[in-house]
């Protein structure tokens, strides 16, 4: 019973949306986007340019869904009042969540955007045109308002910071971009306990970002190191940026390796505590202190439980 | 209107005295100059834009060469700097294509390249070609003693094509391809686990290919996607040793040979299926995915050579089999508007990764068998998750949320090591990890344009997996943005205090970030952007340890405290303005400064072991980066640029006895051209 009710609420005609979008007054009308380019010349000079222009080109759209009118709603009260922001939908006195609504009413259909009302951002009121500029884009591909590592660095300037360190990922070179590991627009839960997804876009659909690239670490291996596994690469590295060495969270490896490996506890997937160091290995002699010298497979291996080869 | 400004500088006291924000790029390619004409150039239906960037990078270095190639790596020679063009129809209906879209960057043999293009037909196809390039060079001194050094080339494709892409039905095919090749040094152990670790010479050769094949279908407010992979990884590398490596003064030891292949060959296939519908007052959302990956390999390794006992030795390693790991994971969101004020979201995951190995390894010392065990190693991860939020606007200026997040993991794992023939008797065990988190938060704006956003987190696990791991913690986030037509003001705190202890040891580790930031947008051409961020990390971890030598003796157990200490200050700043009509000059600065405990060198302690401890406490370090570049337009499509960046890398003192300070002078020249 519960299923067909709920079959019934999916099935029934799709309304339009009323997420504080408002409602155009019953008298207006669409005018079609010829009638914007008169007085808004300078933005449909270029707009030809404009991945919305694609609306316009195919000619067969329903007017609600095509060029000007298709965001800013239909233009018939403003041509009449000879312009005027009180006579049309302007983003500019739209609320955030407004805005939301507007874009998804044909953004809504993108895979990538299947979390957008769960997202971290949503939650914080960082909305579409937070990002994006419809007119004035940076970027002529998703129509970015800065390039991508400047737009997300004007919030999170303390991830900034961490790509400024030593030890980093190649953003401010040009080569890695925070979308190949975050998806702003939300993602889905990420495998692993802790605080939030941060917006993480899992490699292979459900595995860590991080085996996009690094796809040497992915296995399957006979012996996993269970703590990568578990609780992520992140046990072990700062994903940013590091004043340490290969992004680690420690500049010596031992401190790292000891933390969890000092044979305490219930820790560990026997819980009997991670077990510790044995007795042969002299922490005082310098061969005992690099301890990826002799545990080379640290991240797994195939042939060593102590992932010595 | 002077008013908000003021008050957004109380808000943000760190901006009262930060020198001031935008983030510092590498000084090439030219960034904020251009040639491009925003009307472009007219060809038939097309308009074309473009414009290129030719010139000569230099790089000079004193200090460390291995850590300046690890951080910075710029080097000398002639670069196709950047590039960018756009084709676009101009009437939407162009022939074969409606756009073309190209920019690219380091071309030439830069550390750092890339290559992005789109070409697409409206209606008919869409498709998008990533290419990327990175050198990668690390010494991994204080990590490794320099004896694990790579030096390789990652190249990473992707390829996507979309058919129909503004159609209700539409076919996705993709293709990815990351290879890893290049020298690299590696180390080994060999004849004893207590024996000396020689350096080996290792050719690295991964590859990984992926095929991708989707479709989407978009019925009313229905979307249902369906993607099936196909990805195939392969390495190749191998390790040798070029010539005899003795050991170390006070061990006969020697390796006089060294061979070994490991060819592994992965391939994975996965489905992901979504399906998304919206009406009026809901949204939901349904993902399944499933990845079968699986994993052969062989590995034989033979060395020849002395022990650390002066007897000859000659070892031979055969190890074969296979890993399995099978993901499959669902989840489900479910928005609902029950007024036009709140929302409620629920989302409900579940996760199974099974990882499942098994090897049949072999060992012959001087053609002996010496040894053949089967093993078996199993670990699997069940976790389900479970988030409510409800989100309430009060006004317009003012919204908040709360919610509620459950987490239940449960680990199992299996293992066996056995003689050929001899009954299975795996020791197996099994735990659950319980976190229950609470968040909440709250949007406001105070005035126009200024933006304030809070949010805490509180969580609590039953069971933490590792010492480290999220224990009993609280996480306060709070952001601010003033934001005007050509200013910005920003300002954030976060703070993330995890304690998980227990009897014996404790771990508590305690990370505050301070930011602030500041963008101005003068006039045309003249513009400052600054900023500011702290970053301070202090943990304490319980360690415990042997010293003392199997052979002279005596041996002890240590347990002792291990402490870390933090305190990046980072600041930035950079000023583009006009120095004549046809010259503009950029001014850029960036410092990173960790003045750890506060320390600036290292103080004699009593005890060997506290001195080793002391030592590793903290790693203070400058590493700071000034800039200048000058532009000149020669003609309305023409620029000279001409720029100049110092990198400056000075640790306090060295870790583990490796000091890797460095200074490099680096710089270019170049044309900026449209034609």
């Amino acid at each position: 019973m519960k299923w067909t009710a709920l079959l019934f609420i999916f099935l029934l005609p799709a309304g339009e949306r009323l997420q504080g979008q408002p409602a155009p007054k019953p008298a207006n009308r669409y005018v079609g986007s010829e009638a914007c380019k008169t007085c808004h010349a300078d933005v449909w000079l270029n707009f030809y340019r404009n991945p919305h222009y694609k609306s316009i080109a195919s000619g067969k759209a329903a007017p609600a869904e095509t060029g000007c009118e298709g965001c800013h709603g239909p233009g018939g009260d403003h041509v009449a009042a000879r312009g005027g922001k009180a006579t049309i939908r302007t983003f500019s006195t739209f609320t955030s969540q407004q805005t939301l609504e507007a874009c998804l009413g044909c953004h809504s259909k993108d895979l990538s955007k299947a979390n957008i009302r769960r997202s971290p951002h949503t939650e914080a009121d960082v909305v579409c045109t937070n990002c994006h500029s419809i007119h004035k884009a940076a970027t002529p591909k998703f129509l970015l308002a800065k390039v991508q590592k400047d737009l997300c660095y004007t919030c999170h300037a303390g991830e900034r910071a961490q790509f400024e360190m030593p030890s980093k990922h190649r953003v401010n070179e040009g080569v890695v971009q925070c979308t190949d590991c975050h998806n702003p627009h939300g993602s889905y839960a990420a495998n692993r306990m802790g605080s939030g997804s941060a917006m993480l876009q899992p490699a292979f659909d459900n595995e860590e970002p991080c085996l996009k690239c690094h796809v040497d670490k992915r296995g399957p291996f006979v012996y996993e190191h269970p703590s990568v596994r578990v609780e992520g690469c992140q046990a072990c590295h700062v994903p940013h940026g590091s004043m340490n060495a290969k992004l680690l969270r420690r500049p010596v490896v031992f401190t790292m390796c000891l933390e969890c490996h000092n044979g305490v506890g219930t820790f560990g997937r026997e819980n009997l505590g991670v077990f510790r160091t044995p007795a042969t290995h002299n922490l005082l002699d310098p061969k005992y202190q690099h301890c990826t010298l002799c545990h080379v497979r640290i991240h797994g291996s195939n042939s060593d439980p102590t992932f010595l080869r | 209107m002077r008013r908000p400004a003021i008050l957004a500088l109380f808000l943000f006291p760190a901006l009262a005295w930060a020198p001031s924000m935008r983030a510092q790029d590498t000084v090439a390619p030219t960034t904020g100059e251009t040639t491009l004409s925003a009307r472009g150039e007219n060809t038939g239906n097309y308009n074309v834009v473009q414009q290129w960037e030719f010139g000569y990078r230099f790089a000079s270095v004193g200090g460390d060469d291995g850590k300046y190639r690890s951080d910075v790596n710029y080097g000398d020679g002639i670069r196709l700097l950047s590039s960018y063009l756009t084709v676009n129809s101009r009437d939407g209906h162009g022939n074969w294509f409606d756009e073309i879209t190209l920019s690219t960057q380091g071309l030439g043999n830069d550390p750092y390249e890339s290559a992005n293009f789109r070409i697409q037909k409206n209606r008919w196809y869409r498709y998008d070609l990533l290419w990327r390039s990175n050198n990668y060079f690390n010494p991994g001194l204080t990590v490794a003693d320099g004896e694990h050094l790579e030096n390789t080339t990652y190249r990473l494709q992707d390829h996507d094509l979309t058919l129909f892409p503004q159609s209700w039905f539409r076919v996705r095919a993709g293709y990815s391809r990351t290879t890893q090749d290049g020298p690299a040094l590696t180390t080994e152990q060999e004849f004893d686990p207590q024996g000396d670790v020689f350096p080996i010479f290792r050719d690295t050769r991964e590859q990984y290919n992926e095929y991708r094949l989707a479709a989407d279908i978009v019925l009313k407010s229905f979307r249902l996607s369906v993607l099936h992979r196909w990805e195939y990884f392969k390495d190749d590398t191998t390790d040798n040793l070029t010539a005899t490596e003795l050991g170390s003064p006070i061990d006969p030891s020697l390796l006089s040979g060294f061979s070994r292949a490991q060819p592994y060959r992965g391939r994975t296939q996965g489905w992901l299926v979504n399906l998304y519908a919206e009406r009026q007052w809901i949204a939901a959302n349904g993902r399944f995915t499933y990845a079968g990956g699986r994993g052969d390999f062989i590995q034989n390794e033979s060395a020849v050579g002395v022990d650390r006992f002066g007897n000859p030795q000659n070892v031979q390693f055969l190890v074969t089999g296979n890993g399995d790991r099978p993901v499959i994971s669902g989840d489900l969101n479910v928005t609902l508007f029950p007024a036009s004020r709140l929302s409620v979201t629920n989302n409900t995951s579940v996760s199974n990764t099974r990882m499942i190995g098994s090897n049949s390894y072999e060992e012959f010392n001087n053609t002996t068998f010496t040894a053949q065990t089967l093993n078996f190693q199993f670990l699997g991860l069940l976790l389900i998750t479970n988030s409510t939020d409800v989100r309430y606007r009060f006004s317009k200026k003012l919204d908040a949320f709360a919610g509620f997040r459950y987490s239940d993991r449960r680990i199992r794992s299996t293992e066996d090591e056995a003689a050929p023939a001899s009954p299975f008797q795996g020791l197996s065990a099994e735990q659950s990890n319980r976190l229950d988190a609470g968040v909440a938060g709250v949007s406001w704006l105070p005035i126009q344009d200024l933006r304030v956003h809070l949010e805490t987190e509180i969580g609590r696990n039953d069971h933490p997996f590792a010492p480290i791991s999220d224990g009993n913690y609280n996480i306060i986030r709070t952001r601010t943005q003033y934001r005007k037509k050509n200013y910005t003001l920003g300002g954030g705190y976060v703070e993330n205090y995890n304690n998980n202890s227990i009897a014996i040891t404790a771990f508590s580790s305690h990370s505050r970030t301070y930011t602030g930031n500041a963008s101005w947008n003068i006039k045309s051409g003249l513009s400052l952007d600054t900023s500011y961020s702290k970053l301070h990390l202090d943990t304490i971890g319980g360690v415990a340890f042997f010293t003392g030598s199997p052979i002279g003796g005596p041996i002890s157990l240590i347990n002792q405290e291990s402490l870390y200490i933090s305190n990046i200050h980072a600041g930035n700043l950079s000023l583009h303005f006009p120095v004549t009509a046809h010259a503009d000059l950029y001014l850029g600065y960036n410092i990173t400064k960790d003045t750890g405990d506060g320390r600036s060198s290292l103080a004699a302690q009593t005890t060997p072991v506290g001195q080793l401890l002391y030592n590793v406490q903290t790693f203070p370090l400058t590493y700071q980066s000034p800039m200048l570049r000058l532009s000149v337009k020669l003609t309305s499509k023409l620029r000279y640029n001409l720029g100049y960046q110092y990198y400056g890398y000075h640790e306090e003192f060295g870790l583990l006895s490796v000091n890797q300070s460095y200074r490099a002078h680096t710089g270019y020249t170049s044309l900026l051209w449209s034609f």
